[in-house]
């Protein structure tokens, strides 16, 4: 594996492969500037239909903690985090954080902006800043709480504790548990899978769940009923529910 | 006028909502949505039902999605009219004043799904297949799935459902939270009238003012929920102790 921070490889079903491995010397910094690169470029790449964001051999994102910030660097890093996450999750493309061995601080924070989290039995989970009187400041904190609810983590981040896979998965911070070592293996033939769907589907649906999750249940019936319906000038619908009425696959353009 | 696509029945206290389509799988076509529609007005009027159990018991399905050839030729603006239809029964069933009882038989897809999650407790059998096929078909759901599954499931399960398309397991879905309670197919559905009877026997009001409650929670603040809570609850128990 390259010592480099990130490096993307693609395989022929439209599946790219960022491994996020890092070196623990290098600076958050260094890491979320490669990141933010590496997600635009993703983005605008047609042939990549999907990604997987993993680390290599022991960890996920392993990075340095700053040392003393002042806070106003400390301010623009953070916001400079946030917006990364925010692009990740807006990348408009599926994705999943895969896991083996350790995915604290920063590494939980990508993850928590990725579609959903699958791991294998070696992977931990935490956020270990406070010991150093540092909290999330990606989205860490708020993205946590919609996902395994405000007491667990109050426990994570007051602690500081890793928790292992097993209880990742039990309180669905993970979605899906794999034997040590076949987690990536597993998650490219899950997402080759998803990248059968209809991409635009996809799109206009995560859009819709991440639009619509902080707001009441009105409002977000009406923005998914309008999104319904424009799903409905789509060549992907006709060719979906046309393949469906004559028992084959379908052929998806993502249009 | 008769139904084509349900039966109703009330038996102690609980009224039957019986999906028929008289095929193989019920899916949810505009006609079964009407259906419903009056169904639920009935069983809201009738004051012998004090609790609703809607199912395809004893089908293969409870409902497996909505009518692909009804909806392949769909304009947007038959999509739009379409979503609004199916939503305002989704809203009817919330806005029941009786406990409604989800028991899923089997197959459950796509509308079928959104159905369930508008109920409110979810009883599956072990043959439970649940989920949503939408982008096989190059579509969203138009009925709240995309704001209740991931309120129920959280986002990333949900995210999950909705990218595979893939029907999940009765297994799957307990471990989610999608389905409250799970039972092998010979005992399912005498506990799901056992559960029905025994909510049904409790006081209707006290019910109601629960399934409010408990449904704004979702949509209030902490602060407002807790002020409408104890304006509720000084109402209903004031009036249930002076009838003891």
């Amino acid at each position: 594996m390259p010592e480099r921070v990130g490096y993307i490889h693609t395989t022929l079903n439209g599946v790219a492969v960022l491994t996020l491995s890092g070196k623990r010397t290098a600076s958050s910094r260094d890491l979320l500037e490669h990141l933010h690169r590496q997600i635009a470029t993703l983005a605008r790449t047609e042939e990549v239909k999907g990604i997987l964001l993993t680390g290599s051999g022991d960890g996920f994102c392993h990075c340095s903690p700053e040392s003393a910030l002042s806070p106003q660097t400390a301010s623009k890093l953070s916001g400079f985090g946030q917006k990364t996450m925010f692009d990740l999750e807006k990348i408009g493309k599926p994705t999943i954080a895969v896991i083996e061995g350790e995915c604290a601080g920063l590494g939980l924070e990508v993850a928590l902006a990725c579609d959903f989290i699958v791991a294998s039995a070696s992977a931990r989970f935490g956020f270990p800043g406070i010991a150093t009187g540092r909290i999330p400041f990606c989205g860490g904190s708020q993205r946590l709480v919609r996902l395994v609810g405000k007491s667990k983590t109050k426990e994570l981040i007051y602690s500081g504790d890793l928790i292992d896979a097993e209880e990742a998965y039990r309180i669905a911070l993970i979605n899906r548990l794999y034997p040590v070592g076949e987690a990536l293996t597993n998650a490219e033939k899950l997402l080759e899978h998803i990248c059968t769907r209809s991409a635009n589907a996809i799109r206009i649906g995560g859009e819709v769940v991440n639009a619509g999750y902080d707001i009441d249940l009105q409002t977000a019936c009406m923005l998914e009923r309008d999104a319904f319906a424009l799903c409905f000038s789509s060549f992907d619908q006709r060719e979906g529910m046309q393949a469906f009425l004559d028992k084959r696959a379908p052929e998806f353009k993502g249009e | 006028m008769p139904y084509k696509k349900l039966r109703i029945e009330i038996t102690n206290r609980v009224g039957y909502i019986l999906l028929d389509a008289g095929s193989r799988f019920n899916k949810l076509s505009i006609t079964t949505i009407r259906e419903l529609k009056r169904a639920f007005a009935q069983l809201e009027g009738d004051e012998s039902a004090y609790a609703v159990v809607l199912s395809g018991y004893p089908g293969e399905s409870f409902a497996a999605g909505a009518d692909i050839g009804q909806m392949v030729n769909f304009s947007p603006g038959d999509a739009f009219h379409f979503a609004e239809f199916g939503q305002s029964l989704f809203d009817q069933i919330e806005s029941c004043s009786k406990p409604v009882i989800c028991a899923l038989n089997g197959i459950t897809m796509g509308g079928g799904c959104d159905l369930a999650m508008s109920c409110d407790i979810r009883i599956a059998t072990e043959g439970l297949r649940i989920g949503h096929s939408g982008a096989k078909l190059g579509i969203i759901t138009g009925f709240c799935g995309t704001h209740k599954l991931p309120h129920i499931v959280g986002k990333n399960f949900a995210r999950e459902i909705f990218m595979t398309s893939e029907p999940y397991s009765s297994a799957d879905a307990l471990r989610m939270g999608l389905v409250d309670r799970v039972y092998a197919d010979d005992v399912f559905w005498p506990e799901v009238v056992q559960l029905a009877e025994r909510i049904a026997s409790h006081p209707l009001n006290a019910l109601s003012a629960a399934k409010r409650l408990i449904n704004a929670a979702e949509d209030t603040d902490l602060r407002s929920g807790c002020l409408l809570e104890r304006e509720t609850a000084t109402h209903i128990n004031s009036l249930h102790i002076s009838l003891h």
